[in-house]
Formats: structure tokens, sequence, C-alpha cells
């Protein structure tokens, strides 16, 4: 009789750490280094790194919740590259933001990861679907294969039942707006050091994706097999190939101005 | 009256000078009143009499009154008299104008005006004219024409022409002496008014006006569409404003119908209520498609109306067919400017430009015309810049920009006539230099001498006064809810100060800081021969992402005042006319401004129109330059008969065209006189007052015959006639005497 209970009581921890991890995550993961909080944290700027906090899917991996993922190393450390390589007035801190709440408005420019484990309610993704027809931007990255991509798509055909998700045509102006980037080539994460593989799970062609909106302006910019966060996050260190880096930091530089101009 | 006791009626005095008979001068008069009064003086230093108690105000009396009396006789001493012109009986003409328009065939008090006008002149006034001069009788309406008897006047002329009548009697009056004119009319002049130029050679020959009045001057009951003022052109798919102003009597408060119809179709309601004896109300409505418009304003008949045939009147908007260019340089990537231009999108009578400066060297350009244009930067030359109607500077460093290229901006309001508009940011106004000449004379604002005026807090905002009544700011109809919309909007994300407004400045709309102070948000004014505006914040895309996705707020507002922005902005050459629907009058002055590249005026230009009208007319007019107008030309022309017309300007410097335009005007009959229907006084007064003559009612007419003997004009003569023995001189001498001798016995001297 004792063994069911504990088992029970194992099993309902479990699942409560879990429902938590795929929402709140945790602060301080093994991403971010002892950096102290930067002295202009609190300025009131022009644009702020928005990070978009999501429900991920059932036993997903890990308890900090997907959303969370290269948080908030690589969002402060590009963010530097922001200000150094263009006239934008940024913050050099992260802004977490979520779907539950019409605070997301303020934010005009969300980036959201690992969104091959985000699980959106209907309630999120008619924010999200209004907030994008508004003006608002997201930048999707960092998810991989074709499982993932599926899982993505669950929730983003609910937020577009009736838009497609199209191929970026080289051509178009998120790959020229400052940066022209008509090369362009798979960004791997940081499994790269110990795999020596650009690609993860199935993922082996990099795609920028999108959808547009009826004037034929990018809602929502899909980085597909790529890890332009883990290239952000680690483009500091030694091991990390530059070239990586740099086409990150323009492919995200470029999303970012391309959506404060489209 | 006062013949009985002035000797000589009112317009002696008035027309006559004071002179002075007696050979003795002037001085010996003043000396004499001095001695006189001196001597009076003495004489009463002690008091009349030892019983009488006469203290000094008493005697102050007494010296007054004798003073006076001797005063009196002295002036009578020296003999004054009235030297004035007359005219010579018999030799001169008086020239009487009857108006023969239709308003005078208005019946009040059981006749109508011209029966009026002609018993008057039927029952005694031409025999007493008559009986001293000759007399030319003239009908007038559009033009004067002679007739023989006052019978011959019908009122069936449709326009009333006074100008053009004394015009006729002017010419006439260089060949014959006429002495004077008269005028028998009700006022209701259908060109607003007589000439300046009428009224000065009138004067000039001391050709006095008497003019006879006839008609009511005030309706009991009517509502009149007075007047209706609506931009004659615009841009396709514009708002347009009409200011309407509306005449009563007899209905305040009552709620009435204004309306705004073309071709049968509605295109705008508005009720409103009468509330004073005259009110400007404004009318919004869709301009429509590109080409002319022919609009009919109406405002509804009310039961009992006096004249219903004034509530309706047509005006002419063109809808143009062109997408007018504004350049926006921005500064640095932000949200404002990406909303501005999604608004802006949505606007297909509007076309953006945009220079972003994305990083240090680099710009990002949108909607050029072609890869080459604006490839190096903000325009150098006033021939790239000026191609655009309106200008954004928005958060961007003054020295960014050469000194030449500020002057460019400046003159790109100044003389090119487009429109500028300053956005706030921390890179823009007082933050970096924009509060220095020559672009800080053109604001609309006394920027601030310092920095730091810029600040990311949100705040509300609020409409002014001014605000109400603006296009720019109407979002949403009625006037009084666009005023809750406006307070109700989700604040701006950021605000700046930008200082007090200048004093032809216009302040639209205010911001309440988060101390609570109030400040300009939106402010206008007109620059030279464009205008310029000032929208202190960065931050008004907030009212897109914060409000549903079918609210239309901030692309409405940002469409506006754009709109606004280049709407008075032309091209080089622009055409004009400054009646374009001609009511029951042919003549139309059409007008070019002829300018380069530059827009510099552009002397020697060859300007011609073609003009289209009714039962396939063309013809080809020039137009002249205007002396003292550097590049302006004009030309007057007759419109044959009623209908619509179009004159398609021409400009020319040797084989090289320099642009064209096209006017649009209508002459339309039978509409005037409608208008014009009360009497008005205030214009034959005037024109009597500003040449010599009097304004008669017709029960005073009849002193008309005498008193219009004294005219400078024609064949006159001077007179001297005495003014010592005027009645009124003697009974004055015998006043004082009386006086003085009823208060000696009062105060028991006598």
């Amino acid at each position: 009789m004792r063994l069911p209970i504990l088992c029970g009581a194992l099993a309902l921890g479990a699942s409560l750490l879990a429902w938590q991890g795929r929402y709140w995550g945790f602060r301080g993961e093994v991403d971010n280094d002892d950096a102290p909080f930067p002295p202009d944290g609190h300025e009131k700027t022009e644009f702020v790194f928005a990070r978009l906090r999501y429900p991920s899917v059932r036993f997903a991996w890990g308890f900090r919740g997907n959303w969370a993922t290269d948080y908030w190393k690589a969002d402060r450390q590009f963010v530097q590259g922001v200000r150094r390589l263009t006239r934008i007035h940024v913050r050099s801190v992260e802004q977490v933001v979520d779907l539950d709440s019409d605070e997301i408005y303020n934010w005009p420019w969300i980036y959201a990861v690992e969104v091959g484990h985000w699980d959106l309610t209907d309630a999120q993704c008619k924010r999200l679907r209004d907030y994008l027809l508004r003006g608002g931007f997201l930048m999707v990255d960092d998810f991989h294969g074709t499982w993932e991509w599926e899982t993505f798509m669950a929730s983003l055909s609910r937020v577009f039942p009736d838009r497609p998700v199209v191929d970026i045509d080289s051509k178009d102006p998120i790959f020229h707006v400052l940066y022209d980037l008509d090369e362009r080539f798979q960004v791997p994460g940081i499994q790269y050091w110990y795999t020596g593989r650009i690609y993860e799970k199935d993922g082996i062609e990099p795609r920028w994706r999108a959808v547009y909106d009826d004037k034929g302006r990018i809602m929502v910019a899909i980085c597909h097999n790529m890890d332009l966060g883990d290239a952000w996050e680690w483009a500091d260190h030694p091991r990390y190939p530059e070239h990586y880096a740099s086409l990150a930091y323009r492919i995200g530089i470029n999303y970012i101005i391309y959506a404060m101009t489209h | 009256m006062f013949e009985l006791l002035f000797k000589y009626p009112p317009a002696a005095f008035s027309k006559g000078r004071l002179v002075w008979l007696s050979p003795w001068p002037l001085s010996w008069l003043v000396l004499a009143l001095l001695v006189a009064g001196l001597l009076l003086a003495w004489r009463l230093r002690r008091p009349p009499a030892p019983h009488i108690q006469a203290g000094p105000r008493r005697r102050l009396i007494l010296w007054a009154l004798q003073a006076g009396f001797v005063a009196l006789l002295l002036l009578m001493l020296w003999q004054p008299a009235l030297s004035v012109a007359t005219l010579k009986p018999q030799q001169n003409i008086i020239a009487v104008l009857l108006d023969d328009s239709r308003s005078m065939t208005a019946e009040e008090g059981g006749a109508r005006r011209l029966e009026q006008a002609r018993r008057l002149l039927n029952d005694g006034l031409l025999d007493a004219l008559r009986a001293r001069f000759q007399v030319r009788l003239y009908a007038f309406g559009h033009s004067a024409s002679r007739i023989e008897k006052p019978d011959q006047a019908t009122g069936a002329a449709q326009a009333t022409h006074i100008g053009e009548a004394l015009r006729t009697v002017l010419a006439e009056a260089s060949a014959a002496p006429i002495g004077a004119v008269v005028l028998l009319s009700d006022g209701g002049d259908t060109r607003g008014g007589v000439p300046h130029a009428v009224v000065e050679e009138l004067r000039a020959r001391r050709l006095p006006v008497h003019a006879i009045g006839f008609g009511r001057e005030r309706y009991q009951r009517d509502v009149e569409l007075a007047a209706v003022e609506a931009p004659a052109r615009v841009l396709p798919g514009s708002r347009v404003a009409a200011l309407v102003r509306l005449r009563q009597t007899g209905y305040t408060r009552a709620r009435v119908r204004l309306m705004v119809e073309e071709e049968g179709k509605t295109l705008a309601v508005r009720e409103v209520t009468l509330s004073g004896p005259e009110q400007i109300e404004t009318l919004l409505f869709q301009a429509g498609a590109a080409g002319p418009h022919r609009l009919r304003f109406a405002v509804q008949t009310l039961e009992g109306e006096e004249n219903p045939r004034n509530n309706a009147v047509t005006r002419l908007v063109r809808v143009e067919d062109a997408t007018p260019r504004v350049l926006y340089i921005e500064g640095e990537p932000r949200w404002e400017f990406k909303f501005i231009r999604r608004a802006i999108e949505e606007d297909k009578g509007l076309q953006l430009t945009t220079l972003l400066r994305t990083t240090e060297n680099k710009l990002y350009r949108q909607g050029i015309a072609d890869p080459k244009e604006l490839e190096h930067g903000f325009p150098a030359e006033p021939e790239e810049l000026f191609g655009f109607r309106g200008l954004i500077i928005g958060s961007v460093e003054a020295n960014y920009f050469t000194p030449a290229q500020q002057q460019l901006i400046h003159d790109f309001a100044d003389r090119r006539g487009g429109g500028v508009l300053f956005l706030g940011g921390r890179r823009a106004l007082s933050e970096t230099g924009w509060n220095r000449p020559p672009v800080a004379d053109m604001l609309p604002v006394l920027l601030p001498q310092r920095t730091g005026t810029f600040h990311r807090d949100r705040v509300r905002v609020a409409l002014t006064q001014a605000g109400r009544d603006s296009l720019i700011t109407r979002l949403v109809e009625p006037p009084e809810a666009n005023v809750e919309r406006w307070r109700n909007l989700p604040a701006l994300a950021d605000y700046q100060e930008v200082g007090e407004p200048k004093p032809a400045a216009l302040v639209l709309a205010t911001l309440e800081t988060p101390a609570g102070r109030t400040l300009p948000l939106l402010i206008t004014q007109n620059y030279g021969r464009g205008r310029v505006a000032v929208f202190a914040t960065g931050g008004s895309w907030r009212w897109q992402m914060l409000q549903p996705l079918s609210d239309m707020t901030h692309e409405t507002f940002w469409q506006q005042l754009l709109r606004w922005l280049v709407s008075g902005a032309s091209g080089e050459v622009s055409g004009s006319t400054p009646v374009p629907v001609l009511e029951d009058e042919s003549q139309v002055l059409l007008r070019a401004e002829v300018r380069d590249k530059a827009f510099r005026p552009v002397a020697d230009a060859r300007v011609a129109a073609r003009i289209l009208g009714p039962a396939g007319l063309a013809e080809t007019v020039e137009l002249r330059p205007v002396a003292d107008q550097p590049g302006v030309y004009e030309a007057e022309w007759s419109a044959p008969e009623a209908g619509g017309y179009s004159a398609e300007i021409h400009a020319w410097r040797g084989q090289q065209e320099l642009g064209g335009d096209l006017i649009l005007f209508r002459r339309e009959d039978g509409v005037a006189e409608d208008f014009r229907m009360l009497q008005n006084r205030e214009l034959l007064q005037a024109l009597a007052s500003a040449t010599g003559g009097r304004y008669y009612r017709p029960q005073e007419a009849r002193r008309l015959a005498e008193e219009i003997t004294y005219s400078e004009a024609g064949l006159s003569v001077r007179e001297l006639r005495d003014l010592w023995d005027m009645p009124v001189l003697f009974l004055m001498a015998l006043g004082l005497r009386s006086a003085e001798w009823l208060l000696r016995r009062k105060w028991g001297a006598v």
C-alpha cells in the first residue's frame, strides 16, 4: 500500500514540476555567466529585446521551460551588438513578455526560442494573431527537424489558420535592409563543439521562412534548423566559430531593422 | 425746422465752407473777444450791488452770460457766410439709376419695391428734379441702359451690378455735365459691393451719389445659407471640410439639417441647432474620385420661411489626379517611423518616401521612384527636394544637414509652399540644435535653448478648442465625441518639451506630463507660402498597437495630418480663379503663378489657357504678366452662357514647357438675386457717404430735389450765403439776455 502511495506522490510531484517548468522556467541556468546586472539595465529606450515566455508541450525536455533557452546571456550579448552596429536606442537588458495580457502590445518586436516545443492556448493564439496584425513582429529560432516543425505549426496554424508559411525569397528586403544576406548558411548551436555536426535531429537544411500579411510584410520570421540564439550567446567563446556568430548577428539585426521599417 | 433756424438745408452746411466777409482780420476778432471778456470780468470783480449775495460762482455765471452775448454780437459783426457750390439751373444733368433686378420685384407692404420706386419718381421727384435740371433715367441690372419712363423697368434683370451702372454714368460724365447721381435700389449688389476704383473715380470727379433705399432690412422668419467655403482642389479620397455660414431670424433653437449632395446623391448630412443670427458650421464629406465635382450645399427649408430660395448654393471641387509625395527623413530606427509608414501605405492619395539612418554611415531608402533617387542622401539642390510636397524631419541631428540643406528646409516651406512636419525624438528639436536659424524661424514654437527636453514617459493627450475645429484632428463625428475620443486615446510612449507657441501658431492638441504640466503636442502655422507643424512625440505608435485592430485612429490621424501638410503645395504652374462659381456673372479672372523647378518666379514666360465650355466651345486665351507681381499672369474672359468650363493652363519659357494646371469654373444664372432679397442699407449708405451724397428713405426723398443742388460736379457756381442773419443767432442773443435777467431777478438784483 505504501509503494503505490509513494509512487503516486512522486508522480504528482513530477507532474507539478513539469507543469511549472513548462511555463515559468528557472533563472540562473547554466547558460549564464556571473555578470552583474548592467547599470543601465533600467534605461528607457526605444527598442527592447522582448523574449516571449510561452507554455511548452508536456513532457518536454527539462524543467525550466523551453522559452528560457539561452536566457539571458544570448539576449544581452546580442543587444550589445545591436547597440554597437546600428543607431537603434536599445536597452541593455531584455524584457520577458507573455501572451496572457495586453502588456504584449507595448513590445512591437518579440523573440521566441525553441518554438518546436511551444503549446499556445487558444486565447494566446488569438492575442498573438491580433498582436501581429496590429503591427507586431515575431522572430522564432532554434528548433530543428520534422517533429519540432510539426509541433511549432500545431500552434502557429491556430494563430493563422488561413495564412501559409513560405520560404523567404533572397530578394526580400529582410535580407537587405542593412546587410546583404544573399549568402546564408546553417548556424549551429553549441552542440557543434562536442558532435562536430552543424545540424540537429533531421534538420539538415536551414530554412528561412515567414508568414506575411496582406500587404506583403513579414509578421513571423521563422529560423528553422539553425540556432542563432546559441550563436549570440557563445559569440564571445573562442571555440565557437566567428563566421557563424557573425551571420547570426547580421540576421538578427536585419530582422530588427526590418521590423522597425515595415 | 432746420431751415427755419439756419436759413439753409443741412446739405448746404455739409457741402459749404465757412468764410468771413468783414474787411477786418480774424485776429482782431480774437483780440476783441479777449478785451470784451476782460472788461466784463473787471466789471464783475465785486458783487453787482451791495445787497446782493453774489459769491464767485454766481458772478462767474453772470460773466459767462454777458461774455456770450458780446461774443455773439462780435461774431455777427465779422459777417460769417457760407461758401457753397451749387449746380447751375437747367445746365446740369442728374443721372437717375433705377434698380431693375429681380430682387426689386419682392412685395412688401402691398407693393413691389419697383412699384414703390416708380411711384416715387412719377409722383413728384422726377418733376421736382426736372424743374431745376435735365434728367437722364437709367434702368440697371448687369449693366445700365437709358429708359424714357420709370415704367419701362420690369425687374427682369438677374443680377445687380451697381458698380457697372456707375461706370456707365462716369463714362457719360466725361462728355456731359452730370451733376449728381440718384440711385434707387435695394442695394443687393450681386458682386458683393461697388469696386473701390469706381468710388475713387466718383470722388475724384466730386460726383455725389444720393441713394434711396427700398425694401426691408431683415426677415421675420428665414434661414439663409449665406456662404460656403470649400477647397477648390483636394487629393483623391480626401475628407473635405466645408465651412458653412448660416444666417437666421425667427428660428433660434430650431434644429435644421445641413447637407451636401452631388447629382442627387447625398454625401453628408449634419443636424445643427440654430443658436444666433449667424453661425459657422463644418460639414465633412468624402471628396470621391479624381475629376470635377459639382456639389450642392443646402440647409433644410423650415416651415414659414419667407425666402426659401436662399437655402442652397453650388460649389465646385476638383479632385486632383495626383499623388503628392512626402519625404520623411529619420535619424534612427524607431517604431514611430514604421507605424507612420504603415498608416500612409493605407492612403492611396499620398506617397511616402523615407530616408532612414540605420547606422552612422548607412541610409535605408523606401518608396523611392527609381534606384538613383536620393542615393546621396538628403537633397542638396532645390530641384531635387522641391519635387516633394511635404517633408517630415524625425529624430535626426540638425548638424546632420549642411547649412545649405537647412536653408533648403526653410525654403521648402517659405518659397516652394510645401509643408514641413517636425517630430519629437531624442535627437529632435532642442536636443540637437534645431533651435537656431534658419529652421527656428519657421517653427510654430519658440524651442527651449537647452537639452533634456525629450522624455520617455507615457502621457495622455487632449484636444484644444482649435483642435476641436480642425480637420487634422477629427477622428470621429460629432465634434463632442471627437473630444472624448482624444481624451480616451492610449497614452503616448514619449513626449518632448517644445516651448511656447508663436503668436500666429495654432495649438491643436496638448499633453499632460506625469508632473501635471500641460504642454503643446500638435502645433501648426502657416509660414511663407507653406505651412509648418510640430508633433512633439515619437510615440503615437501606441495608438495603433494598444487599440483594437478595427480601430483606425492612428491611420486616420496620420493621413489627415499629412494631407493637410501637402494640401497647400502646388506645382510649378498653378492656376486659380477667385470665384469658381459665377452667379449671374460672365466675367471670370484666370490667374496663373509660374515658377521654375527651384520655385523662383518666372517673369518671362508665355502663358495661355485653353478654355473648353458648353456647346463645344473651345478658345485659347493668353494670360498677361501682372505688374509688381513677378511670376503672376492673369486674363479676364467672359463666359458666354451658363454651364461648366475648364481652362487648361500651360506655361512656356522659349521652347521649354514649364508645366500646366487646370482651372474649373461654372456660370450659373438666375440664382444671385435669391440671396440678396433684403435691402443692403450699409452698402447704400457707405456709397453715398464716400461720394458726398446722402442716403434717403423713400419718405424722405422729397427733400432730394433741393439738397441735390449743392454739388461741385457738372456745371456749378460758387455762392456766398450770409449766415449773420440766421434766426438761430438772434434767438441765442435773446436767450442769453433773458437768462441773465431771470437770474438777477431770482437773486434779488432787479
